[in-house]
């Protein structure tokens, strides 16, 4: 195993904390070499013991910073356990801070239910511990904790079977932050009683991503969630889906019979008030079909609007004002197309197609 | 139409979160009214086929090149162009498998693992929502001033 969290420590830690840093540094080299039946006898604690091995030392040094059951770090709590390390009561003070601290910040989680659960429960919750005693370790962090996490997921979850509720409660903290950092793996412990070789694990990460994604699909399918059974729940998703491609081929035939037309003799100015670059391009001569520069246009065009998020009510008055002649839109006075009118207004000015200059384009809706 | 779309880029500012409306909205007014332009006013049915191509050309560039159901879509748009055949519609109430069904359904559907294909059908649908909201909105607001 390598040496990670070395270089973890030492590139951001508080000085307070590096002895037992160092410490809970040595208990997880220890802990890789030592098979240990007694291990297992330290049931919950052992658990929670294990469940702190998952996480760097940095992390480590966040829970004691972080204000939970405010517990000072380096008290002599009552050592119960029958550990064979030295100095094992403050990790396993640690450790039991830190279960306590996953199971009040994702109680959901902790009953032993699932990966995806407390991946979802997690991620708004990094955000509400306190940061990291150790920002700069942090880029580093990931890297080195990524064959480190997986390899100690083996080797600790083969040497050791867990309470249920400690590791899944270690997971979601664990993935945690491996969410947090957004890295490639997800990284499974091995669950009491299950299996623990490499094939199974992929294929539960597998699985579990596989149910995280349904149920973002549920999400978006209306009347889906309260749908169980992931047959049904496919089911509506495929009708979903050929419903909305219904849709979409019955209005591209109403659409076929309105025609849109549009005035934008008010566009020039709006256009170089509202997005510089694309004043230049909007040489509304109505001409240039310069496929370059349209390339460009669409590209600037991206920028500029996205530098205005608030404005598009700005683009409906403004194209009121200087044209006498109004758009359909305009006359309805509709709330929903406002997000039409300014793209509306905004593109055909560039419409690179219509030999016809922009001035003369003077449109309006036919039925 | 398509040659038109074809000549944007790929601007999608955040692909992460989908298409932005208003680069959809943008992309099927333009395409919209180049279809009108162009196509004869009698051939309404080619209209509609023409107008539908294009929606979903423009949802394909509003997705952007990341997503492979926008890349599957584009691609067969440039074919078809070529090749000017009328764009296959997709029928899978038969598939008894689902992902099958599910494959048939989406875009490029064909090609995925099911992680994939699960995490493509969220993003279409959100697109395809989008864009028959769009689409509503035009019928709506046009059809409330006409008599």
């Amino acid at each position: 195993m390598e040496p990670r969290g070395s270089s973890g420590v030492g590139s951001g830690n508080s000085g307070t904390y590096t002895p037992e840093i160092a410490e809970s540094l040595r208990f997880e080299e220890e802990i890789q070499s030592l098979i240990d039946p007694s291990f297992d006898a330290s049931s919950a604690a052992g658990g929670s013991f294990t469940a702190l091995l998952g996480l760097p030392a940095n992390q480590a040094v966040e829970l004691l910073h972080h204000p939970g059951p405010g517990e000072p770090p380096a008290s002599a709590a009552t050592d119960t356990l029958r550990l064979p390390f030295g100095c094992s009561s403050t990790f396993v003070e640690r450790a039991a801070r830190f279960s306590v601290f996953a199971t009040d910040d994702s109680p959901a989680s902790s009953s032993g239910g699932g990966l995806s659960p407390g991946l979802k429960a997690e991620p708004p919750d990094s955000d509400s511990p306190p940061t990291l005693p150790a920002p700069a370790g942090k880029p580093r962090r990931p890297s080195k904790r990524k064959e480190c996490e997986k390899s100690k997921a083996k080797a600790v979850a083969k040497k050791s079977k867990s309470a249920e509720e400690n590791t899944s409660a270690a997971k979601p903290a664990a993935e945690e932050n491996t969410s947090g950092d957004k890295l490639p793996y997800v990284h499974v412990r091995a669950r009491r009683g299950q299996a623990t070789d490499s094939h199974s694990l992929a294929e539960r990460a597998r699985r579990e991503k596989i149910n995280a994604r349904m149920k973002l699909l549920q999400e978006l399918v209306p009347g889906c969630s309260k749908i169980t059974g992931t047959a049904l729940v496919l089911d509506e998703i495929i009708n979903h889906v050929q419903s909305l491609q219904r849709q979409v081929e019955f209005l591209s035939m109403k659409l076929a019979a309105v025609n849109p037309r549009i005035d934008f003799s008010g566009l020039d100015h709006i256009l170089s008030a509202e997005c510089g670059p694309l004043a230049v391009a909007s040489g509304c001569g109505g001409g240039a079909s310069d496929p370059a520069m349209w390339a460009s246009d669409t590209a600037a065009s991206t920028g500029g609007i996205r530098r205005m998020p608030a404005p598009p009510q700005i683009w409906h008055l403004d194209v009121v004002h200087p044209q006498q002649s109004s758009t359909v839109w305009e006359n309805n006075g509709v709330a929903h197309p406002h997000f039409l009118l300014s793209p509306a207004t905004s593109l055909v000015g560039y419409d690179p197609a219509s030999s016809v200059p922009l001035n003369s384009n003077r449109l309006k809706t036919e039925l | 139409m398509d040659s038109e779309n074809s000549a944007c880029g790929n601007p999608n500012p955040n692909p992460t979160l989908g298409p932005s409306k208003l680069m959809l909205a943008f992309r099927f007014l333009r395409a919209l009214s180049l279809v009108h332009r162009t196509t004869p006013a009698s051939s309404r049915t080619c209209r509609g086929r023409r107008i539908e191509r294009a929606a979903y050309a423009s949802m394909a560039y509003s997705a952007g090149t990341g997503r492979g159901w926008s890349r599957a879509v584009l691609r067969r748009l440039h074919h078809r162009a070529r090749r000017r055949a009328v764009a296959p519609r997709r029928l899978s109430t038969t598939a008894g498998n689902r992902a099958e069904a599910l494959r048939q359904l989406v875009p490029g559907g064909a090609g995925m693992d099911y992680c994939t294909l699960l995490e493509e059908t969220a993003d279409y649908i959100k697109c395809l929502s989008m864009q028959v909201e769009l689409m509503q909105g035009i019928v709506d607001s046009s059809s409330s001033y006409g008599p």
